[in-house]
């Protein structure tokens, strides 16, 4: 039982072993704030459709499968874009064309259609938020990454955002020629990070199965 | 009894290997360091310019690329692949020649750079830009291309602020520029004073005394190269003649067209990169074809995309991007090389379709270039000039991203500069970058030279208009002075 919570978290992270739905990973991580939030609203989600596909998997006849998922996805998408265009609307004006793409991206759909479809309900809830936390914590990696490599901070709360009056913004290293490499903060710094960051972890997970 | 040695042949080897090879290389590479050490350091020194630690500025440039490409590719063997026997960490570094990428990489970036951002440069291009693919004889990429183009997309304003691509004679006696950044902003299309006699005449194209990068500027040295390559039978021949030719050829076609003379095509070959990087950097042995037809069509399409990239992008310099370009496609194009002889209808259907298009777009160059002004002036739209004593306020708009920019410009009379910029209306969405970065104070600091001003990543089309509206207005108002 514990396997389906971890399972998604270390074995199977969606992002850097099944490299799923890397789409709006390579856009919304120019800072950390924004990872933040785009990994908490596709948790919200994964959770939550997980659940409820996993309780009416009986009841939907095998034709229409298929959309009613996608209707149950659908809507806890317009939840979540509601609930941050109402409280945080400069991070909408930054991240919100990803927040539809939820609804087709390649980890909700695949888990609903591929384990909830499936499995007990318990076991379905815990898969979704065991994917949805590998996916949080994948973003933050990448996030702090590129950020520190591209701005030279960390910001946790923007205080734009107006939610909290917390402002959470460190500087890193002093000013210097080096840092900021403003290549991180494009497309083509997105690709370079997670493709080394890929690597790493492969390499770790090579080393670790050829010592045993 | 006499014990016989026996063996598989080939049992007579030429002398003739890669290190040997490498070695020519570099023969032919020693009179342009020399030279770009010369003009870059000691030259600006004996006139007065610089101290005599700028003088040593560019020979300490191309040793510490040599020894960081060096260092970085030991310390990836030491860690990465384990090579930690001392016998074999040598015999690796032996067949790797990894003093290249590092002496080729600190030979094309300007003389101003920062000792450290060359070092970051040299560490991407070995590590990234060779190591990871294999090592020497598997890199897809140009290595030194590579990491020009990670210190040039990365480091742009850095290098400018510390000086740029002009020395400390340079900036005294020649133009604010290199001659491709002139020609950019001129248009493509202007007289020979415009573009060549600011910087000298042709002759001094030739020799070498403009600015530009550290080692690329003299033509008469990398001419000397190539033949010394020649005659060594080192170099791939065909590629370096066909691409300088078919350069000469389009812009002459360009020039023609518009009026211009021989001037203009031979401005074209002697200035920037390309004779530099069509003699060492296209005719890598690693990332070039081996084929010889495969060697003509990829010269062929390495003419085009440079003058393609000079001449309808945004980017002045077309070479580095035409070569980093095409070093993907060796594979497809040696394959066509490799078979020609037996399947002779598809090399002859390739060279047709490539001759096709250079036809076709040399003709819309031709045709495009020089007139952009008109649909220019549709952009920007002056409201109302009101003068007062000691300042002009413009009231104007200009094309954004979403619907026109509506802003208010104050000039001062006395010093004729831009002193406030008020924006009164703007639907941009990306409005919140420009505001954090605080464009608007940096547009105003660097009014002079906004050709060097940076663009905001993620916010490129509304900075680049705003840099526009500036523009227009101070050109305007310098008109009406």
């Amino acid at each position: 039982m514990k396997k389906h919570l971890f399972k998604g978290i270390f074995i199977e992270n969606p992002i850097f072993v099944l490299l799923l739905g890397l789409c709006p990973v390579l856009a919304v991580t120019t800072s950390v704030e924004n990872a933040i939030v785009m990994g908490l609203s596709v948790m919200f989600v994964l959770f939550f459709t997980n659940t409820i596909i996993s309780i009416i998997k009986n009841i939907v006849p095998e034709q229409v499968r298929i959309p009613t998922y996608i209707l149950i996805i659908a809507t806890f998408v317009t939840i979540v874009e509601l609930l941050l265009n109402a409280y945080t609307p400069i991070i909408y004006t930054t991240i919100g064309i990803y927040i539809p793409l939820i609804v087709v991206n390649c980890i909700v759909l695949g888990r609903a259609i591929g384990f909830a479809s499936k499995e007990k309900v318990f076991n379905s809830l815990l898969d979704g938020l065991g994917f949805g936390i590998g996916f949080l914590i994948a973003l933050i990696v990448l996030g702090g990454i590129r950020e520190i490599l591209g701005n030279n901070t960390i910001t946790i709360i923007d205080n734009l955002s107006k939610l909290t009056n917390v402002e959470m913004i460190y500087q890193v290293l002093p000013k210097n020629n080096v840092f900021p490499m403003s290549v991180f903060r494009t497309p083509a710094g997105a690709f370079l990070s997670l493709g080394l960051l890929i690597g790493i972890i492969n390499t770790i997970k090579i080393n670790r199965r050829g010592n045993k | 009894m006499k014990m016989y040695y026996v063996d598989n042949g080939p049992h007579i080897k030429s002398s003739y290997n890669t290190s040997k090879m490498m070695v020519h290389l570099f023969i032919a590479l020693l009179p342009i360091i020399i030279f770009s050490s010369y003009k870059n350091g000691f030259l600006p020194y004996f006139n007065g310019y610089g101290t005599i630690f700028a003088a040593f500025r560019p020979i300490i440039l191309i040793i510490i690329g040599m020894l960081t490409s060096l260092s970085s590719e030991a310390l990836f063997y030491y860690f990465v692949l384990k090579k930690k026997d001392k016998q074999e960490l040598f015999s690796a570094l032996r067949y790797s020649f990894a003093i290249f990428p590092g002496l080729f990489l600190a030979l094309i970036i300007p003389v101003n750079t920062p000792f450290s951002i060359l070092i970051v440069g040299c560490v991407f291009a070995t590590i990234i830009g060779k190591m990871l693919f294999g090592g020497f004889g598997y890199n897809i990429f140009n290595p030194a291309l590579i990491g020009a183009l990670f210190i040039y997309s990365t480091y742009y304003s850095n290098i400018i602020s510390n000086g740029g691509y002009l020395n400390k004679m340079e900036i005294d006696t020649i133009a604010h520029a290199t001659p491709l950044t002139n020609l950019k902003s001129l248009n493509y299309i202007n007289s020979y004073s415009n573009i060549v006699s600011s910087f000298g005449d042709l002759w001094d194209f030739f020799l070498g005394f403009i600015p530009g990068t550290m080692g690329e500027t003299s033509v008469l040295l990398c001419l000397l190269g190539f033949m010394y390559l020649l005659i060594t039978k080192v170099i791939k021949w065909r590629i370096p003649t066909i691409y300088i030719i078919t350069v000469f050829v389009l812009t002459a076609f360009i020039g023609y067209y518009n009026n211009l003379g021989l001037w203009y095509p031979l401005f074209h070959i002697f200035s920037g990169g390309l004779m530099f990087g069509a003699i060492f950097m296209a005719t890598d042995p690693v990332t070039s074809p081996t084929t010889s037809f495969g060697q003509v069509i990829y010269a062929l399409c390495l003419g085009l995309l440079t003058v393609v990239f000079r001449f309808l992008t945004i980017y002045p310099e077309g070479v580095l991007t035409a070569i980093l370009t095409l070093n993907m496609f060796v594979f497809i194009i040696d394959k066509i090389g490799a078979t020609v002889r037996f399947n002779f209808k598809r090399g002859l259907i390739s060279i047709l379709v490539l001759l096709a298009a250079i036809s076709i777009i040399t003709l819309y160059i031709a045709n495009t270039i020089g007139r952009t002004d008109e649909v220019d002036d549709k952009k920007f739209n002056i409201i109302n000039i009101i003068y007062e004593d000691n300042k002009t306020i413009y009231t104007v708009t200009h094309k954004a991203y979403h619907g026109l920019i509506e802003a208010e410009v104050i000039i001062n009379n006395d010093i004729n500069e831009v002193i406030e910029i008020n924006i009164i209306e703007q639907k941009e969405d990306v409005w919140s970058q420009i505001e954090n970065n605080n464009y608007l104070t940096a547009i105003i600091d660097n009014q002079k030279k906004l050709d060097d001003l940076d663009t905001i990543s993620g916010a490129t089309f509304t900075s680049n208009s705003l840099k526009e509206l500036v523009r227009k207005v101070l050109a305007d108002y310098n008109k009406k002075r």
